[in-house]
């Protein structure tokens, strides 16, 4: 499978802070790659500049072949973006939000009313779609937001912790989904502090530390390298 | 086009809410009851007004007062006590408001010309304007009274002198001068023409801009603080649309709410109006001074004050509008917007009570930087055929306009949105 995102020599300065410095990767068509790394390592603020709205201090990120630091509008036509602590408009009704998200992506109506019905079934929501956003539990909330962020199909799904605020059961169903679309060749850049979660989701892990990629591979590569059993002990010997 | 239409539609949809539509509907509906209670209350004191007389005198004339004043519609009460002090005791013990003493001599002093005397004992409990009413009815009874009576006294003991030139020996005719036109009318009733034609102007400038700035910063603040701005950022809109769609509706929301709040104004002073007993008069008169000094405004005079007024507004929308930008949340927004405010009213108050250019100097020049002062201008220099000075005004405002929208779009670009914040209540703390 191609390249869908290339990411190099990427760093981010704030004032004297280097968040990040001078990282690269690469993700695949129908990939998922997971970011994983202690609080603070610079997960987020990669995502964001990959997401386009944080400008990199230097280096380069190329989406489906567009530069997307000095194209963002084209880059953003391409990818979605679920921020970790990402939150909907409360007095808009959930189908009304989607159907929002459907016509800002799409000029074609067809392709909107088909995205807003697979985004009402990712969501599993029923009929609550109907109620305003403000009454819907966390859980709730962070399912219609999954459902806005791939009912597009980009070619990049960006999702910081997609389970974030999940129960178990809700949990399994957002990373079956996320497997499934990926499975349709949607790329998937992920973080998240759930190892069980970046195990069974992903097919290569990086693990950044201070700004820096210290090592990136399958989970069983990782967990080998380091003579781990699993991902946590991977991620600890790294944070050490 | 398309994609800005859906975001102007979902901003629009986001600023009508019930926290914003509630206290809106609660002012205008307060403003409406307020005007019909004062309108209902002031019918029904002129319809009850009463008041104690204690005539000692008991003359013909003092009959012809009585019935003045009767005329004047008050019910007139006999005096409790045939003393006067002992009357106005009883007055104000049984919750009277005027006493009206005519003393003994009264008709006989009129009789020989002298001057006669009439008390008038007035209980004040409260310093509300609707309290005065029955006093001003009084003393324009009185003042009629006085007229007629001179009139007669004239006619009688003067016959040779015409009684308009003792009563008026003086006629000062005033003529006003505007430009190169000049009226038979005093300075006096052109500066009310004015005023009741500009009056308006101000207020609705000042409702608008200030209910366009708070939505617009609130908007930015919203979306900061309910997380969601992230979410906006990274989708395929231009960042201009961005901020463009959420300018255009805190404009149109505004200026929908202000047209609302004008009508409940208008309901009020309507009422007010009705209460004090004063009804519309005709203008007839009015206009030709008007027209004869230049003082009225054309189809062109009003789409040059439109636009000086519509620039104030995108001026005041782009200011709060990166001023939300670095709120950190809803409640942040208050206090950032404050030294907007502050350049609202220094032209707002300034222009109400003097001349700009009759200022120091220094004071002029710092009231003509501030691009509001050219709205509040525009009305009196188009009514002084200044349209030049509006123009240039308007253009000031929309220079400054044109600044600050490239500042607003930089920030949008940047990363500031995102990591610049200022929360004053934190700052506080901090110190």
């Amino acid at each position: 499978m191609a390249d869908v995102l290339r990411v190099s020599g990427l760093s981010k300065h704030y004032g004297r802070l280097e968040a990040v410095r001078g990282i690269g990767f690469s993700v695949r068509a129908g990939e998922v790659f997971a970011l994983i790394g202690p609080n603070g390592a610079g997960k987020t603020t990669t995502l964001r500049m990959v997401a386009t709205i944080l400008q990199p201090s230097a280096g380069a990120i190329e989406l489906d072949g567009i530069d997307v630091v000095s194209d963002p509008a084209s880059a953003r036509a391409r990818l979605s973006y679920l921020p970790e602590e990402a939150g909907a408009y409360k007095s808009m009704r959930g189908r009304e939000y989607l159907r929002f998200m459907a016509e800002v992506f799409f000029d074609d109506r067809e392709r909107q009313t088909e995205s807003l019905a697979s985004a009402a079934e990712i969501s599993g929501l029923g009929d609550r779609l109907d109620d305003k956003i403000g009454t819907y539990s966390k859980g709730m909330a962070r399912k219609l937001l999954l459902a806005r962020a791939i009912m597009t199909r980009p070619k990049l799904a960006i999702l910081d912790e997609p389970t974030s605020g999940l129960d178990v059961l809700g949990a399994l169903d957002v990373r079956d989904t996320i497997k499934e679309f990926t499975r349709s060749g949607m790329a998937v850049l992920l973080s998240s502090h759930n190892m069980l979660e970046i195990e069974y989701l992903s097919d290569r892990v990086s693990v950044i530390h201070q700004g820096t990629i210290h090592a990136t591979g399958t989970p069983a590569e990782l967990k080998e390298r380091f003579g781990a059993d699993n991902l946590e002990e991977v991620f600890a010997e790294v944070a050490r | 086009m398309r994609r800005f239409l859906v975001l102007l539609r979902k901003e629009v949809k986001e600023l009508i809410t019930p926290q914003i539509l509630l206290p809106f509907v609660i002012t205008i509906m307060m403003f409406a009851v307020i005007g019909q209670v004062v309108g209902a209350e002031g019918e029904e004191a002129a319809a009850n007004r009463r008041l104690a007389l204690l005539d000692r005198d008991r003359t013909e004339a003092s009959s012809a007062l009585r019935a003045a004043i009767e005329g004047a519609g008050f019910t007139i009460e006999e005096a409790a006590d045939d003393d006067a002090g002992e009357a106005a005791r009883a007055l104000s013990a049984s919750g009277g408001s005027i006493l009206v003493v005519v003393p003994e001599g009264y008709g006989a002093a009129l009789g020989d010309a002298t001057p006669a005397r009439i008390e008038v004992y007035s209980v004040i409990r409260t310093f509300s304007v609707m309290s005065g009413q029955d006093s001003a009815a009084l003393s324009a009874a009185l003042l009629q009274v006085e007229q007629t009576v001179a009139q007669e006294v004239m006619t009688e003991h003067a016959a040779a002198i015409d009684p308009a030139f003792i009563k008026d020996p003086l006629a000062v005719v005033d003529h006003v001068m505007v430009g190169d036109r000049q009226a038979q009318v005093s300075r006096d009733t052109v500066m009310a023409f004015i005023s009741t034609q500009t009056m308006l102007v101000p207020i609705v400038l000042f409702v608008v801009v200030m209910f366009a700035a708070q939505m617009v910063a609130v908007a930015i603040a919203t979306e900061k603080e309910n997380k969601t701005l992230e979410t906006l950022l990274a989708m395929p809109i231009s960042r201009s649309a961005i901020v463009t769609a959420k300018m255009m509706a805190a404009g149109l929301v505004a200026l929908v709410s202000a047209a609302a709040y004008m009508v409940g104004m208008n309901i009020y002073m309507k009422g007010l109006m009705e209460g004090f007993g004063e009804t519309g008069t005709s203008t007839s008169a009015a206009t030709a001074f008007a027209d004869q000094l230049g003082l009225t405004l054309g189809v062109g005079d009003y789409a040059m004050l439109g636009l000086s007024m519509f620039a104030a507004i995108l001026v005041a929308l782009v200011i709060s509008l990166i001023l939300g930008a670095f709120a950190e949340n809803v409640k942040a927004v208050q206090s950032l917007i404050t030294p907007m405010i502050v350049l609202l009213m220094v032209p707002y108050f300034v222009s109400m009570f003097v001349d700009v250019n009759s200022l120091a100097p220094v004071a002029r020049w710092t009231v003509l930087a501030i691009p509001f002062t050219h709205a509040f201008l525009a009305a009196p220099n188009l009514f002084l055929g200044n349209a030049h000075m509006v123009l240039l005004g308007a253009a000031y405002e929309l220079a400054w306009f044109a600044v600050l929208v490239v500042v607003a779009g930089r920030i949008f670009s940047s990363d500031r949105l995102l990591t610049m914040r200022l929360n004053l209540a934190k700052l506080k703390k901090q110190r």
